[in-house]
């Protein structure tokens, strides 16, 4: 257990990796989007913006980055796999539930204030806004999960089978896909696959989305545990 | 120093008998620790205590327990007695054999004996070898 | 330490590691006793990394077993904590600096002794707070050797530690090895083709070539176990007949054979009278010649077996 607590103070030891960049970038995307809406005549319509998706992606690069160095340098420390896992995993949990909380909160500030006062949309999106607190904090959390398992399962399996399992790794997406599309096409599914999307709420995304998580998480777990640095 | 002819555990224990010999290590003096000695070698300390250890055996050197190692009483003479013997096995007799196939008899070979104590310019290295 | 009862520091069992078309280990046994200092010496690509990596549960045998303190190490965090590798070729995040990497290395190594890591920066003149990948191959390496030897793991092994490091660095790292092993005796291999300059400090020696190991002895028993004998080529070879011959080179009527075997002074004299001279042979060139001698075995196998085709 020790062990695990100090792979996420390893992981801490450069403070701008988990949590300088993701601050800067929190804040610099906040404020360029008020910019870019004080730059914009009013016309009374909302603004929306994408911004606050800005840090979740960086959450990816930070899931590649964790597996290629931090991995290699994590077995020199004589770490095994599953503690620097277990580690790595719960203190990007951590991050991303306290984003989670403060996006929460500054959708409540986003609400009280009119939008920041340009009637604008960052981070009380229309579609979940009206949720419950807890959903709204458990969908932001579950997406940047979802994103740092993807990049850290794709990772894992370059580290592991290098340029050729990623590129079947991609046919293989590929395949699924566009059999699924096919199969949709052929049996005539289109209009049930819409009802069903139209269907969903945030909370059944989320739910799907962490049924997806685990599926990753198991997923890059197995193959990290036959990794080589 | 330290050459590949032989096990450097000998060669450590001959380097410390030779400063018995002559004299650099007084007895009932203490000897450096086998940590110094495989420092300044540079040498396994493993290595370094077998070669010491061989001149405790020997009674050469003894222990003090928590203090460390001295030379024993008598160690000069008993190892200046001990290669007085080894001089005469390994110079004296093959210089007599030899002495023989060339037909040099012992008071030829004296009197030659006489001649280079006389002149008495042979450096120690020209000895040995 | 030493008592039937304590399992052996590390064990392997016929351990075979293959790679897609080669055999990187080939059925590799060998018991290692704790609180020694070990050569680990063979050719690159012999199969020294690949057993290190073994015996850390960083890579995987194909076959057999391997213990370390009685267990395997494998995904186990007990027996990890007690070990350290910094491979040669080791990887460090992007974003770290020296100085994070010994504050790393401080929270996983239990014995990790600050007052030395600083000290071994200061003689290997190591920037502390530049960026590691910014940094020369030789401070590269300083950064692991500090590592290494500041974390006193009670198994340490160093693969090639020396890459790029000068002749000044390298003879800090030696003596910082001898004198910090003396006062805190644990089991360290040393993985080094530069066997001549790291010969005196190994108390074991174990020879690896294709995967095989070929020698697996004290330094102390191999040291003289072999000579060159030098002079006419009929002297050379009556005084070599029934020997195990090494290596053999003639120049016109002149011969230098290197064979195995203690000369006793009986020998020696022998060889005088013959008018030959004797020279000791190192621990680097015993290698040289042993490995030589093992590869000329292998070629011949091979090409019996080419003619039974």
């Amino acid at each position: 257990m020790n062990r695990v607590v100090n792979v996420a103070r390893m992981q801490l030891i450069n403070k701008w990796t988990f949590l300088g960049i993701p601050a800067i970038i929190m804040v610099s995307a906040f404020l360029i989007t008020l910019a870019i809406w004080a730059m914009i005549p009013a016309s009374g319509e909302t603004f929306y913006s994408g911004a606050s998706q800005a840090v979740m992606w960086y959450f990816m690069a930070l899931g590649i980055q964790s597996l290629t160095l931090t991995f290699p340098f994590s077995q020199a420390m004589s770490v095994s796999r599953r503690t620097f896992y277990i580690g790595t995993v719960g203190l990007f949990a951590t991050v991303a539930l306290v984003i989670s909380v403060l996006y929460y909160l500054l959708g409540l500030v986003e609400v009280a204030t009119n939008g920041w006062g340009f009637n604008g949309q960052l981070y009380a999106l229309d579609w979940i806004a009206n949720e419950h607190a807890v959903v709204q904090i458990l969908f932001y959390f579950i997406a940047m999960v979802a994103l740092f398992m993807i990049g850290f399962w794709f990772a894992t399996i370059y580290k592991r089978w290098q340029a050729t399992g990623m590129l079947l790794t991609w046919i293989a997406i590929a395949v699924v896909l566009i059999g699924l599309l096919g199969l949709t096409s052929w049996q005539g599914w289109w209009p049930l696959v819409g009802q069903w999307f139209v269907a969903q709420t945030p909370l059944s995304v989320s739910a799907w989305a962490a049924l997806f998580c685990a599926v990753l998480a198991g997923g890059s777990y197995l193959t990290l545990r036959r990794a080589t640095p | 120093m330290i050459d590949d002819s032989r096990p450097i555990f000998l060669q450590i224990a001959e380097l410390i008998e030779n400063d018995i010999v002559d004299g650099a290590l007084a007895e009932e003096s203490q000897v450096p620790s086998t940590n110094e000695f495989a420092a300044f070698y540079r040498i396994n300390p493993a290595t370094a205590a077998k070669g010491v250890n061989r001149l405790v055996d020997d009674g050469i050197l003894y222990k003090k327990r928590g203090i460390g190692m001295f030379v024993a009483a008598g160690a000069r003479s008993r190892l200046l007695a001990q290669r007085r013997d080894d001089f005469f096995r390994e110079y004296v007799q093959p210089m007599t054999r030899e002495a023989r196939k060339l037909g040099i008899s012992t008071a030829q070979l004296t009197e030659m004996l006489h001649r280079t104590e006389s002149t008495s310019d042979m450096t120690e290295g020209s000895v040995s070898r | 330490m030493n008592n039937p009862t304590t399992p052996a520091a590390i064990e392997l069992r016929q351990v075979t590691k293959t790679y897609r078309d080669a055999k990187a280990l080939d059925e590799v046994s060998l018991r290692l006793e704790g609180n020694r200092i070990y050569g680990l010496l063979g050719r690159n690509g012999a199969g020294k990394t690949t057993l290190m990596s073994v015996l850390t549960g960083q890579g995987f045998q194909t076959s057999g077993e391997a213990l370390v303190f009685g267990q395997r190490p494998y995904e186990n965090d007990g027996v990890l904590s007690r070990i350290c590798f910094i491979r040669e070729s080791q990887k460090y995040p992007d974003d770290f600096n020296a100085r994070q990497a010994f504050k790393s290395a401080s929270l996983f190594f239990k014995q990790w002794d600050q007052a030395f890591a600083d000290q071994l920066v200061e003689e290997f003149q190591l920037p502390l707070n530049r960026r590691i990948k910014k940094l020369s191959r030789g401070q590269l390496s300083a950064v692991g050797v500090i590592i290494g030897l500041a974390s006193r793991a009670e198994i340490t092994f160093f693969d090639e530690p020396y890459l790029g490091l000068d002749a000044v660095a390298r003879q800090i790292f030696y003596d910082r090895l001898v004198e910090d092993f003396a006062a805190h005796p644990r089991t360290i291999i040393l993985s080094s083709h530069l066997i001549d300059e790291v010969a005196n400090l190994l108390e074991h020696v174990v020879l690896i070539d294709r995967g095989r190991i070929i020698m697996d002895d004290d330094a102390e028993a191999i040291r003289g176990t072999a000579v060159t004998v030098a002079g006419n080529a009929s002297a050379v070879q009556s005084f070599a007949a029934g020997r195990e011959v090494l290596h053999r080179e003639s120049l016109g009527s002149l011969a230098s054979w290197t064979v195995e075997g203690r000369m006793t002074n009986a020998e020696r004299a022998e060889a005088a009278e013959l008018g030959l001279e004797l020279a000791p042979v190192s621990l680097q060139q015993l290698v040289v010649r042993k490995t030589m001698a093992a590869t000329d075995a292998v070629v011949d196998t091979d090409s019996e077996l080419e003619v039974l085709k």
